[in-house]
Order: structure tokens, then C-alpha cells, then sequence
């Protein structure tokens, strides 16, 4: 135990700083396709998806992040032009569904700034977001520095988070779970399946995702989305953390034709 | 009306009962019962009070006994304690007996209850007023058969007979045990009277009064309840009418206790340690024991019954510790012992006779009494769970109730085992502080068990679903005695200088002037207390209310020396207003926040289950289960697993049944070599039996020449 104790002491805290100090550690992220979008003239590339992440929009191709399953297809496709591959993990957003005005989506805020209880619901998921959000409880990750707890009732939730298309036998016990928390609370949707369905729904088992359920305030997209893009969803919920705009998709709005290769 | 004569009217009550019974029509017999039994215990009570409080005392010679002597009565303090609180309980029960009884109607004969009853209630009062040997014997005789009998009551059920039994074999060997402890106590002196008795106690030789002591806790043991001779109690108590059920925990278990506190100090006085320390371990055994049982037991009966072993054995270990510190010289702190075992017996006759009839509410509503098939049942027996709750939070040690001053007093004295002077007895002493600590903790474990499983959530059965609020008559007697619950918890001030009158002469010595310290007239008692002691206490608000109640004061509050001027100090009276305006304040700052704000009204949270079936709820079982694995060793299951499978292919099988018994630890520690050893010695008996006369003739012939041999040989040797 001496041992275990002195070698404790020389490594030393190899806790992640983020968000205070930008995180730089190699391998925290897979990465996702960049938002960079060209045009195509055939739309041959859409095809090669099988995520159908990939559309056609006035000639050109886009990704949907509530699709993609970051499978790398799009990029290793041979005598396609490759996407740009985008490091970094900052992923989450405001839930952009149609259905949700988007306006009335508003972070927890000022009382919820140092202590926050998240109830983890798991609506049929394979496992792996499963996997990336308990490595948040783990010493690398160890969101309990910044205030975040799980709770095992939604009673005293704040935030719901949600991973899994939501399968048929976890709606109701999804939708009891939200009717149990007291307000303010928010909704934040983890993983492809969990926005849309992924590549499980809509099926004959599962819907197209949990905002077909309950109301999603915000999303965390991948397949899995690292445990540090879940981290900046929650901390998105909480209001400490800014969503980061799509740099790319913007300048490569300004001057399209440089994406055509 | 004098006590005396108030005593024969007792008697005389209880005769004109029985002639009732006789004549009356079965069905008036319910009304009767519970006409003639009230009026017993209002004479009984008012007997009580005035032996108690008035401080009257009478002797009174009944009847010549041909060749043996004078049967008399007495009342002293000691019994008007005992009388009050047994004439409590018989109220409470009497009046409890016209809804309950009603069920035997043209099944039973309720004559034959009502007659049990009556002589019972003469047979108690006759025990407690005893003046002499044998009046105690017969009437102690007569309690224990009128107990197996109402205990048989309920005949045509499977187990009732076997626990009958049981109870009564165990009850005469006590008794047997405490005539020959009387034969050699009068053998001694003058004769049965216990004045005589008590006169020459003093020259007995210790193997004699060793022997005595032994006898005589023993014997009275089984029937308070005590650690190796309760094995009939949770039976019993299981299988007894319900009436009945609270009478054997509330005034029948307390004779047990009354005769070993009647002759310990009282009659036989102690001048070695040893005998009070055996009682002090005993009684923190049986209370272990006792709540161990109880937490584990699922039958609402039972699992009470395990609890009155528990609750006989705190009231014996703190007489116990009053007997090491009279030993010791300490007058005080032994006179403290007695006063919180006093208390404490009090205690457990009123919230258990509350409980048992509560569970008997609980039956009658739900014709159930297996906490794993109850539950829900507050919303549909809404007064029963109140006053069940009363009894429940009193039996928990939680203030306000009465439970919490008795056993904190018990603790606070075995906490003044430094005042003795060795070793080994403060070790001991501290050890079974411990155990009782314990027992307390577990007894909050055991009755959060029993009120939630038993009223809260949701029903487990179609009977607990359908379950019916009892009848009035039946509500009323669990309301009088929770509020006497509440009553003794928070005046313990007036309570203590009673039980100081039954209590000093025992230790020649007034407790209540170390116990209850005049705050409220200092000025006018002749008591000495240091001006600037008042002056910090009044700071403290010990003298609220001094112009508007009477009596010494609101707090109790143990007065040391210079070092340590207050050595344990408490005032569930001024908690208890804490408490409500802390409740209140609760509510009002709630009521405050929450006005103006939307308030949304969900279902409860059920873990999100499509349905939430009752029997997916926390069980009773499930609730104890930790107690349960935590003290396996001392429940010491036997596991037997049966394995069903079909005979030619062996591997597929049908069925896995495991079975899971437990024996009682006294039984299997001490009943059952008893038994299998009397099983072997009377096979080895049995080979004699061959059935030929000419055998048998043989016999008698080979004993009678022994005999004559023995004779002539006791003739030579003198």
C-alpha cells in the first residue's frame, strides 16, 4: 500500500484542467467530418454514407451532425474528394429541431453555476455513449470538480440526460422521468441515437430519437461522442460554457469555390 | 374509599362477573365483560392512586388457612404502582373487548372468556396485595392456568394447543421453582407472612440465599419474559386472543417483574453485587436478544411479543444496576435504577398494550397480520395508524414519548458506574450499556418496520386492500393510552417524585431531590440549590411556566459535585415545545415560499415502471434483511435445498425448492438438549414396560426390599 501511496504522490494530478486551460492531450477525440461543404456535381458521394449523414443542399454536400457516425467512410472513399476531418470535441449545441422555438432555450444559469445533478436515463443505447459519460466519473475526466453529480432520482435532477433512440419499453419510463423533475430543467440529448435515431430508428422498436418524446434543450452529437464533448454539453446546460460556432461551415459560406477541388 | 376496601370491592366486582356470565344470555356477555371489567379497573385505579400517591397502606387478615395460616392482604406503594398501571391496561382492554370479541360470537363461547377474565383480574390484584407466601402462590397459580386458558382460548386453530402447552409447562416449573424458594425462605423464620420473612432473611446462610435468588429470578423469569426461559413467549403471544394479547404484555409480564422487585431488595436484602450484576446481564441479553427477534419477525404479534422480552429485559438490567449500587452503598444512584426501571415497566404496559391492540385493530380490519401481505393500510384505517404511530415512536426511545426518558434514564445509570469500586462490575457495567445502546438503535429499526410495512406504501394483498377502519369502542381504548404515552414523556417530573414513594423505602432514601431539582419553588423547599445555580438555569428558561404549573420544575437534571455541577440534565417538556414551534415555523417559512409559484402535481416516482405492482415493493423481509445477515450467527439458519428433476434425464429440473428454518437461539441452546435428554432417559425407562404381570409384580417386590434395606441401613448409620 506504501508503494501504491509513494507512486501516487510522483505521478502527481493528471486530472484534465478543461475548461479552464484548453484541453491538448492526443486521442481525447476521434474527430468528426468537417463542416466543410463543396459542390458535387453528381451528389455520387451522398451514396458512400451509410449513415445518410451526407445531403445534397443547391449542389453542394453538407453533413448532419445529428446523423453522423463518424464511420470515416466519407473521407476514405477512393476517387471521391476526401472531407476535411475536424479534431477537437466541443461539439454540443442547442438542439436544432424544427419543432422547438429555439429562442425559449435558455442555459440553467447563475444558481446551478457550482452544483448540478444530472439523471442519467439510458433509452436503449448500445453502450457506448454509456461507456464515454462513465468515464466521466473516472480520475482523467472527474467532473465532480466542476459540480456535476449523478443522481439517482429524478426528483432531485437538474438536468435529464438521455442517450439511446429510445427504444418503445423506455418511453414512458423516459417520459415519467421528465415528469418527475422539478423545473428549471433541461434536456440534453448524448449520441447520434439519442438526435435521431442513428442507424437503430426509426424502426419497428424505436422512434427517431428523444425529442419525439420530451422536449431536447440540447444535443451532443458523435457515435460516441468523447466523454470531454459530453462534459461541454452539460456544462452548456448549465450555462459555463459557450456552444463554439461552426468556424468552418462560415468561411466556407463566404467563398464557396475554394472548397471544390 | 379506602384502598382496603376498594380491593374487596375489586373482588366482590369480580365475582358479581362471573355470576353474570353465568346467568346472562351469550350475547349480552361481550357488553357485560366490558361494563363490569371498566368498573374493576376504575376501582383498581383509583386503589392504585390512592396507595400511591396519598401514601395509605392497609393489612388485612382474609381468611384462616387450616394448619398453614393466615391468608392476609397489604398495599404498599410498590403495589399502587403495579395497580395503577395494571388497571390501566385492563381499562383500556375492557373497553377494547366489545368490538374485538365480537367476532367469537357463536363460534367460541365468549361466557367462557368473560369468566377467565373475571377471575383473572381477582387473581392479579390478589398477587400484587399479597401479604404472605402463600396467598401468592395460590393466586400465582391460579393467574398462570387462567393464563394458559385464554391463551387456549382460540382452540380449534392448529398451533394454538402446542403454544398452551408450551406457556404453561414453562410457567409451572417457574412456579414450582418459587414455592421451594419460599418453603426455604420460611423455613428460616417465622413462617409465610413475608414481614416474617423478611425478619430473618438477614441470618440466612449465603448458599441458602444464593440458592434463593436463583429460584426466584428464574422462576419469576418466565413469566416476565427472560433470556433462558421466554421461549413460550412469542408463541403464546402469537397465538392469544387480541384482548387478550395486550393484558399478557401489559399486566401479566409486569408480575413477573413485581415478583422479583417485591423480593429483591424488599424482602430479602442483597449486601453482595453479584446477584445484581447477574440480573443486569440477563436483562441486556434478553434485551438483545429480544429486539434481534423482533427486527427479523414478520408476524405483527410476534415481532411485539419478541419486543416485550426486549422491553422486560431494559426494565430488569436497570433493577439489576439499582441492586449492584444499593450493594455498593451508592443509595442515590440505586434509588435512581429503580425509579427508571419503574418507569420503564410503566412505559412498556401502556405503548405495548397500545401496540398488541393496535395489532389487533390491524387483524380485525384486515384479517392479517404478516407484515409482508399488509401495507397502505393508513389511508384506509387513517385512527389506527395514528395511534399505532403514538406507540411506535413511545417503544422507538423517540421524545416526546414516554420510551425515550425511561431508557435515557437507564442509560444515564449505567453511565455512573464509576461511583463503584471494582473493576470487573464497571467493565460489566459498560459492556451491558453497550448492548443496550444497541438495543435501542434496533428497536428504531423495528418499529420503523413495523409502522411503515404495516401502513405505509401500497397493500400487498387483497385483504390489505379491502381493509376497514375498526369500530369506535375499539379506536377509543388506543387513543387513551397513546395520550398516556404522550403524557408520561413529556412530565417526567411528576412521574419521578410518584415513583419515589414506592421507590425510598427500599433505599431509605428520597431520589427526587436528585433527580428533579426544585426550579420551580426554590424559595419554599428546604433543599438547598446555589443562587447563581438557578440564576444560570433561568437564563437557560428552566423556570417557564413556574407561576402557572405546580410541581418542582420541568427538567430533570442530575446535580454533581463541584467538579461537574450538572452531571446529565434533560426537559422533554420544554422539547416538546420546541418541537411544535419548530414544526410550526417549518411550516409557515414553506407556506411563505411557496406562494406565488406554480405548483405541478406528478404521481409519485416509481423508478419510471410501466405499472408499479404492489408486490414489486419493499417487503418486510427485504427491511430487515440486513439485521438478518448482519447477526446470522446468533439466528443460525439451517438452509435445505430440494432439488425436483425429472428421473430419466437428471439434469433437467423441474423444480428448486430451498427451504430456510430458524430455531430460536433459547430453544436450541437450552430447551432442546433438555428435551432429547428426557427422550432418551425415558426410552431407556421404557425397556422395563414388557407387559407381563408376573414382571411388574417383580418390581414392586424388588422395591419394596430396597426400600427396607435403605430404612435399616439409615437406622444403623444412626
Amino acid at each position: 500500500m506504501t508503494k501504491w501511496i509513494l507512486k501516487g504522490l510522483a505521478t502527481g494530478i493528471k486530472t484534465t484542467a478543461y475548461p479552464s486551460v484548453p484541453e491538448t492531450a492526443p486521442g481525447v477525440s476521434p474527430g468528426r467530418p468537417g463542416t466543410t461543404y463543396f459542390a458535387d456535381k453528381d451528389m455520387e458521394l451522398i451514396k458512400h454514407c451509410p449513415a445518410k449523414a451526407l445531403f445534397g443542399k443547391a449542389g453542394s454536400v453538407r453533413v448532419d451532425y445529428r446523423r453522423c457516425i463518424h464511420c470515416f467512410q466519407c473521407t476514405r472513399t477512393e476517387g471521391y474528394p476526401s472531407i476535411d476531418w475536424e479534431d477537437g470535441f466541443e461539439w454540443a449545441s442547442l438542439a436544432g429541431y424544427p419543432e422547438r422555438d429555439q429562442v425559449s432555450i435558455t442555459p440553467l444559469g447563475r444558481p446551478f453555476s457550482r452544483s448540478v445533478h444530472i439523471r442519467i436515463v439510458d433509452a436503449g443505447a448500445c453502450g457506448a455513449c454509456m461507456s464515454e459519460i462513465a468515464q466521466l466519473g473516472k480520475p482523467y475526466y472527474n467532473f465532480h470538480r466542476l459540480g456535476l453529480f449523478v443522481t439517482p432520482t429524478p426528483r432531485k435532477a437538474d438536468i435529464l440526460l438521455a442517450v439511446g433512440p429510445l427504444t418503445d419499453h423506455m418511453r414512458l419510463a423516459l417520459q415519467k422521468t421528465y415528469e418527475a423533475m422539478p423545473s428549471p430543467r433541461r434536456v440534453v440529448a448524448v449520441g447520434t441515437c439519442a438526435l435521431s435515431g442513428g442507424p437503430f430508428g426509426p424502426s419497428f422498436i424505436s422512434g427517431a430519437g428523444i425529442h419525439e418524446t420530451i422536449p431536447v434543450d440540447f444535443s451532443v452529437p458523435g457515435c460516441p461522442p468523447p466523454p470531454l464533448a459530453v462534459l461541454h454539453g452539460l456544462l452548456l446546460a448549465a450555462g459555463r460554457a459557450e456552444p463554439v460556432p461552426l468556424k468552418s461551415r462560415d468561411s466556407a459560406r463566404d467563398n464557396p469555390g475554394k472548397e471544390v477541388r | 374509599m379506602h384502598p382496603e376496601s376498594l380491593v374487596l370491592l375489586i373482588l366482590a366486582l369480580c365475582g358479581f362477573g362471573v355470576f353474570l356470565s353465568l346467568i346472562l344470555p351469550d350475547r349480552f356477555n361481550r357488553t357485560v365483560l366490558a361494563l363490569i371489567g371498566m368498573l374493576e379497573a376504575a376501582a383498581m385505579l383509583m386503589a392504585g392512586a390512592g396507595l400511591l400517591l396519598r401514601g395509605m397502606s392497609f393489612h388485612l387478615s382474609l381468611w384462616q388457612f387450616p394448619t398453614l395460616g393466615t391468608l392476609s392482604i397489604e398495599g404498599d406503594a410498590l403495589s399502587g404502582v403495579f395497580l395503577s398501571v395494571t388497571a390501566i391496561v385492563l381499562f383500556a382492554a375492557s373497553l377494547y373487548a366489545t368490538g374485538q370479541i365480537k367476532k367469537y360470537l357463536g363460534r367460541y363461547s365468549i361466557r367462557r372468556l368473560a369468566i377467565y377474565l373475571h377471575l383473572l383480574t381477582a387473581s392479579i390484584v390478589l398477587i400484587l396485595t399479597a401479604a404472605d407466601a402463600l396467598l401468592f402462590l395460590l393466586s400465582w397459580e391460579t393467574m398462570s392456568i387462567l393464563s394458559y386458558l385464554l391463551v387456549n382460548y382460540e382452540y380449534e386453530k392448529k398451533e394454538t394447543p402446542k403454544a398452551g402447552l408450551h406457556m404453561l409447562a414453562m410457567s409451572e416449573v417457574g412456579t414450582m421453582a418459587v414455592a421451594i424458594a419460599f418453603l426455604l425462605l420460611a423455613k428460616g423464620g417465622g413462617g409465610f407472612e413475608f414481614s416474617a420473612m423478611k425478619a430473618t432473611s438477614a441470618a440466612l446462610s449465603p448458599a441458602v440465599r444464593w440458592t434463593t435468588f436463583l429460584l426466584v429470578f428464574f422462576g419469576f423469569g418466565v413469566k416476565a419474559g427472560l433470556f433462558p426461559v421466554n421461549s413460550w413467549l412469542p408463541r403464546a403471544y402469537g397465538v392469544a386472543p387480541n384482548v387478550f394479547t395486550a393484558i399478557l404484555a401489559g399486566i401479566t409480564l409486569n408480575l413477573g417483574i413485581y415478583g422479583i422487585i417485591r423480593l429483591f431488595p424488599g424482602l430479602m436484602p442483597m449486601n453482595t453485587p453479584w446477584p445484581g450484576l447477574l440480573m443486569l446481564i440477563t436483562g441486556s441479553i434478553s434485551a438483545i436478544l429480544g429486539i434481534l427477534y423482533a427486527t427479523k419477525e414478520n408476524n405483527l404479534k410476534v415481532l411485539l411479543a419478541h419486543s416485550s422480552i426486549e422491553n422486560a429485559g431494559i426494565v430488569i438490567a436497570a433493577w439489576g444496576a439499582g441492586l449492584v449500587f444499593l450493594a455498593q452503598g451508592h443509595r442515590i444512584i440505586a434509588g435512581m435504577a429503580f425509579i427508571t426501571s419503574l418507569y420503564h415497566m410503566a412505559n412498556h404496559s401502556l405503548y405495548k398494550g397500545l401496540l398488541f391492540l393496535g395489532a389487533g385493530s390491524v387483524e380485525s380490519g384486515s384479517g392479517e397480520l404478516d407484515l409482508d401481505r399488509l401495507g397502505g393500510l393508513i389511508r384506509r384505517m387513517p385512527w389506527t395508524a395514528l395511534f399505532f404511530l403514538a406507540g411506535s415512536l413511545s417503544i422507538a426511545a423517540l421524545p416526546p414519548f414516554n420510551g425515550f426518558v425511561s431508557e435515557w434514564l437507564t442509560l444515564q445509570t449505567l453511565l455512573q458506574a464509576p461511583a463503584i469500586n471494582s473493576l470487573e462490575i464497571k467493565v460489566a457495567f459498560a459492556l451491558c450499556g453497550a448492548v443496550l445502546a444497541l438495543t435501542a438503535g434496533l428497536a428504531v429499526t423495528c418499529f420503523v418496520k413495523a409502522f411503515s410495512m404495516a401502513f405505509l406504501g401500497t397493500a400487498r394483498s387483497g385483504r390489505a386492500r379491502k381493509a376497514a377502519e375498526v369500530p369506535f369502542t375499539m379506536r377509543a381504548p388506543m387513543g387513551v393510552l397513546a395520550f398516556l404515552c404522550l403524557l408520561m414523556g413529556i412530565l417526567p417530573t411528576y412521574v419521578i417524585p410518584t415513583l419515589d414513594r414506592a421507590v425510598s423505602p427500599m433505599v431509605h432514601e428520597s431520589v427526587t431531590q436528585a433527580l428533579v431539582p426544585p426550579f420551580f419553588t426554590p424559595k419554599e423547599t428546604h433543599e438547598k440549590l446555589p443562587e447563581n445555580f438557578i440564576a444560570d438555569f433561568h437564563d437557560l428558561g428552566a423556570q417557564v411556566g413556574k407561576d402557572v404549573l405546580p410541581g418542582r420544575g420541568l427538567v430533570v437534571l442530575h446535580r454533581g459535585g463541584k467538579k461537574n455541577p450538572v452531571v446529565f440534565a434533560m426537559s422533554t417538556s420544554y422539547t416538546l415545545a420546541v418541537l411544535l414551534l419548530l414544526l410550526a415555523g417549518t411550516y409557515l417559512a414553506a407556506k411563505a415560499l411557496s406562494t406565488g409559484r406554480v405548483v405541478r402535481k406528478r404521481t409519485a416516482w416509481d423508478g419510471g415502471l410501466r405499472r408499479l405492482f404492489s408486490r414489486m415493493t419493499y417487503t418486510a423481509t427485504g427491511f430487515s434483511n440486513p439485521v438478518r445477515v448482519i447477526f446470522e450467527a446468533v439466528f443460525h439458519p439451517t438452509e435445505t435445498e430440494d432439488v425436483k428433476g425429472e428421473s430419466v434425464v437428471r439434469h433437467f429440473r423441474t423444480a428448486i425448492i430451498r427451504e430456510r428454518r430458524e430455531t430460536h437461539i433459547v430453544e436450541r441452546i437450552f430447551l432442546v438438549p433438555v428435551v432429547s435428554a428426557m427422550r432418551s432417559l425415558s426410552t431407556l425407562f421404557a425397556r422395563m414396560h414388557r407387559g407381563r404381570v408376573n414382571l411388574y409384580a417383580g418390581y414392586v417386590l424388588m422395591c419394596l426390599v430396597l426400600a427396607l434395606i435403605f430404612i435399616k441401613t439409615l437406622e444403623i448409620l444412626q
